[in-house]
């Protein structure tokens, strides 16, 4: 049965099912200003994992929140409930916070919170289609939201996330890989200064393993980084354009 | 303009031991980085400074909403009225229109400059009226301390009880053109 498993996913070639290499990531669609009521916004699609980001503010904090000097980010992550396979209930479940607890992590250190004292950021995520690697989608698309939002940021985060089947590592898994696998690593990095925001491993891993998969995900990161730049110059320039 | 012409958060731009960080920049370990989204810009020193580096800034083209900071001078919209304070929304801060609410104070000291024990609320604003008023402060959790206590600040539009905007008679006084009616305000002295 574990044999079975194993070679569903790779092919006789050593590529995966989409014909992928082990080390190669889905192809990404970037666009920035999806939303038109929201101060920045931006939409991502990899392979068949689609996700859209809105950020308001800044704006005043509720009453109820005591004063800070610095400001407030706060993170939303909600799923459709026709985003997986299994129709999903309608309101926020026990992923949906971890999801949100996790985006804000890798979002604090990357956002300078002293720019916008005493006010508040929201940044809404919802994920359309979940087609595996959803977390790490779902990170990138809300940094550059945040970058169109004209957030004073250190730099933008990108995300990527792996999983290992057996011997193989597999860089940015689709949801069929991901549900066999035995081990997964997901990385958010502020790709300019090389600074890791968020890592989290799932799973047994050696440590000679967990290395390997560290800097696969890291140069990945710096890849994904270059294609996030272009689209928000880009699209910048576009609205320049278009005024 | 072309996209290579703009610069994203993270990206370096030079040493910091050659330019001098303006905004939307911020210097990490003796380099320069952006920290927006927008057109790399250099100013050069001016002659008269003994530090000739020159200032690099980034300029970001689409305008964010803009937030109250102190030293501001912000328009805003009297909300309600106590004896000792008045609240107001705050709807632009300097030329530039806020996308959020946000809450501002006047209290009672604010108000003027002068006589500051005898300020009478009730006489010096009325809920609806607009008024120019300086942040002074981030105040509490609940609001922004505007104050009105120059002379350039205050009320600037008012509407009477027969609902026409008021004309400015004097620096204390407000007077509506069809009924004549005399209204006391805080007047702002519009240059």
């Amino acid at each position: 049965m574990f044999l079975n498993s194993q070679k569903a996913l790779l092919k006789s070639d050593g590529t995966r099912l989409d014909d992928r290499l082990p080390s190669h990531v889905r192809p990404a669609f970037l666009k920035t200003g999806a939303v038109s009521v929201a101060a920045g916004s931006a939409y991502a699609e990899f392979g068949s994992t689609k996700v859209i980001v809105s950020v308001y503010g800044p704006r005043e904090s509720k009453k109820a929140q005591a004063f800070s000097d610095i400001g407030r980010l706060n993170c939303d992550v909600k799923f459709t409930s026709f985003a997986t396979p299994l129709r999903g209930k309608a309101g926020q479940d026990v992923s949906d916070k971890e999801f949100s607890v996790l985006l804000h992590k890798a979002l604090e250190d990357a956002v300078d919170l002293h720019s916008f004292p005493k006010t508040t950021v929201d940044v809404f995520a919802l994920v359309l289609q979940s087609g595996g690697g959803d977390l790490p989608a779902i990170i990138t698309c809300a940094s550059l939201a945040l970058a169109d939002a004209g957030i004073v940021m250190h730099d933008i985060v990108a995300a990527i996330s792996l999983s290992c089947v057996g011997k193989d590592l597999l860089l940015d898994p689709t949801y069929k890989e991901e549900s066999q696998q035995d081990g997964s690593v997901f990385i958010a990095l502020m790709t300019s200064r090389r600074e890791i925001t968020q890592v989290t491993f799932t799973g047994e891993w050696s440590s000679t393993k967990a290395s390997e998969a560290l800097e696969l995900c890291c140069d990945a990161c710096v890849k994904l980084g270059e294609v996030m730049r272009v689209c928000l110059k880009e699209d910048a320039a576009e609205a320049t354009e278009d005024t | 303009m072309s996209a290579n012409e703009y610069r994203t958060p993270g990206e370096v731009l030079g040493w910091a031991s050659e330019y001098v960080a303006g905004p939307g920049t911020y210097v990490w370990h003796e380099k320069v980085y952006a920290s927006v989204v927008g057109l790399l810009r250099l100013t050069p020193a001016a002659t008269d400074v003994e530090d000739q580096r020159p200032t690099i800034e980034v300029t970001r083209e689409k305008e964010r909403g803009a937030v109250p900071e102190p030293g501001t001078v912000v328009t805003a919209k009297i909300t309600k009225l106590f004896p000792r304070q008045a609240a107001a929304s705050i709807v632009c801060v300097g030329p530039r229109a806020v996308r959020d609410k946000f809450t501002g104070i006047i209290r009672q000291q604010d108000v003027r400059a002068t006589e500051i024990d005898k300020v009478d609320m009730h006489t010096s604003f009325r809920p609806g009226d607009i008024v120019r008023a300086e942040v002074i402060s981030l105040g509490d959790s609940r609001a922004y301390y505007l104050s009105t206590a120059k002379n350039e600040l205050g009320v600037v539009s008012a509407t009477s009880d027969a609902g026409a905007a008021m004309v400015p008679v004097s620096w204390q006084e407000m007077q509506c053109p069809i009924t004549g009616q005399r209204e006391p305000r805080k007047v702002a002295k519009v240059i």
